[in-house]
């Protein structure tokens, strides 16, 4: 049972199927609305590509410090599954010269399909940024994890994966009312990804999968 | 105007948004087609390829048509079939039921059917093999339905022949293990006497949570309900249990190792190859100690 369905078993990486919402808070009471696309990189015959996730994604500023978003993935929706996110990203301190700013978000990752198949996925992530420059263009660096609640899986068997961790990278180019970003992120660094449908591609070889995304963030 | 057509576009594009029309299922298929079979002479890829010994003689290979008609189709399907052995003896001789995997077509598949008829002595047991719905030059598009109808097809053209199911052994290898256990726990023509699974899947569910690490449920990606791991429980007849202990596409311990587990009929045997892979038992395991296994498992009372 070869190698067509892998990019289409790939689906399955739901779960890393976007960027980081927002890293840097919106000002307060500003509105922003993003478009992402990208996803997981893996071998489609002899071409290495990044599964073709789309979400769309509308923050606010509820004030300087933390943005409230919400997230709806359209790829998802397209197999018939409504997938959300509701979350919000708090900026811990500001950057201090070389020092970053820190913040984490806290998010609720929702997929259903029917009251058989139904998931609730809680993410945290950890993010340090350092601005630059007249735009204040930012790097940024961060850890994305994602926590499976399910003791067990199919056919009863023992669920023993319950955190999933996926380390970035990203920079964000500003105008002033828009923003592009792009991230890198490598997902389950600690898991093998031997022996599985999936010919996931990786800098880790044989370890986690690799998602490249790029994302367009307009802000009123 | 513009305001009209800009929200009849939003329109639509919300409605096939939601409509949720996409599945994989069809594309859990690879139907790679062909224009005509070669079977020795084919020059593409295979998994193994072997030596003159196993030459099958041109009047013991039969390839012809079958009509298939799963449950509910207003019309059947024409699928290839392959017949090695003499088919005037079919009433009397032992035949294998080979269920190809996902990978190809029958030429492709074709050295192992040899190996298969070969087993023991030189052309010792007949070996069916057919290309499903969509795959080789079989027509139509496949369908888990349409697959266990093609299979079935199959078994009821060799009962039309004389077979009884006392002589009648099911394979299945890889996606293969479908229809072999399917039909075998729920038999429509012909009830198999025995079982033979080489690198089997448990189910769709398990394909979902290895690729994830993650308890998905399969019903996100795909409606197929095959599911060997629980089919298997009502198997009665004995069952050989085949599976490289490096298979990196069907894991060894989530899906051969459960569906052995699940087995409760009476007799079972487990051969895990050291080093094999997905594709690469017979190989790896040697044509000579994977034939005598075959062997001592069909011919054992």
């Amino acid at each position: 049972m070869q190698k067509p369905l892998t990019i289409l078993l790939s689906l399955f990486l739901l779960a890393s199927c976007s960027p980081t919402r927002f890293v840097k808070p919106l000002a307060k009471k500003e509105h922003a609305a993003n478009l992402s696309f990208g996803g997981p990189l893996i071998k489609f015959g002899t071409a290495t590509i990044p599964i073709p996730f789309v979400t769309v994604n509308y923050g606010y500023g509820i004030d300087s410090t933390l943005t409230g978003f919400a997230s709806f993935n359209i790829t998802s929706a397209l197999y018939g599954n409504f997938q959300a996110e509701l979350g919000a990203t708090k900026q811990w301190t500001k950057q201090h010269a070389y020092l970053p700013a820190l913040g984490t978000t806290l998010q609720l990752n929702a997929i259903y399909r029917n009251t058989e198949a139904k998931k609730l996925y809680p993410q945290l992530d950890l993010h340090a940024y350092w601005e630059y420059g007249k735009r204040k263009n930012y790097f940024y660096i961060g850890a994305s994890n994602w926590f499976e609640l399910s003791k067990t899986r199919t056919l009863g068997v023992s669920q023993d994966k319950h955190w999933i961790l996926m380390p970035m990278a990203g920079h964000s180019f500003n105008g002033k009312k828009w923003n592009v970003n792009i991230e890198a992120k490598i997902m389950a660094p600690n898991l093998s990804n031997e022996k599985l449908v999936v010919d996931y591609q990786t800098p880790l070889r044989n370890r986690g999968a690799f998602g490249v995304y790029i994302g367009y963030t307009r802000k009123f | 105007m513009r305001s009209t057509t800009f929200n009849s576009f939003l329109l639509l594009l919300i409605c096939f948004t939601f409509s949720g029309c996409l599945r994989l299922d069809e594309n859990l298929f690879n139907q790679q087609k062909l224009t005509e079979y070669k079977l020795d002479n084919y020059t593409g890829e295979t998994d193994f390829t072997l030596d003159y010994l196993y030459q099958i003689p041109d009047s013991l290979v039969h390839i012809f048509q079958l009509a298939s008609q799963a449950p509910g189709e207003p019309a059947a399907t024409a699928i290839y079939a392959i017949y090695i052995g003499n088919i005037s003896r079919i009433s009397t001789d032992t035949v294998i039921m080979y269920c190809h995997g996902n990978r190809d077509h029958m030429d492709f598949y074709w050295q192992r059917a040899k190996l298969l008829a070969n087993t023991g002595t030189k052309n010792r047991f007949g070996v069916l093999m057919i290309d499903y719905r969509g795959y080789g030059m079989s027509e139509g598009k496949p369908t888990e339905a349409g697959i266990y109808a093609d299979v079935d097809a199959a078994l009821n053209w060799l009962k039309n022949k004389g077979l009884s199911g006392d002589r009648l052994v099911m394979y299945g290898f890889s996606l293969g293990s479908a229809p072999a256990t399917k039909l075998t726990a729920e038999p429509r023509s012909l009830t198999p006497s025995k079982l033979m699974l080489e690198a089997p899947f448990a189910n769709a569910e398990t394909m979902v949570q290895d690729a994830s690490g993650l308890a998905m449920p399969s019903q996100f990606f795909t409606d197929l309900s095959i599911n060997n791991a629980v089919e298997i429980r009502s198997v009665q007849q004995p069952f050989f249990w085949i599976h490289g202990e490096a298979d990196d596409f069907l894991n060894i311990s989530t899906h051969g190792q459960m569906v052995y587990d699940n087995y409760s009929g009476s007799y079972r045997e487990a051969h895990r190859i050291p080093g094999a892979g997905h594709s690469t038992i017979p190989a790896t395991f040697g044509f000579a100690s994977y034939s005598n296994a075959v062997l001592s498992f069909i011919t054992r009372h």
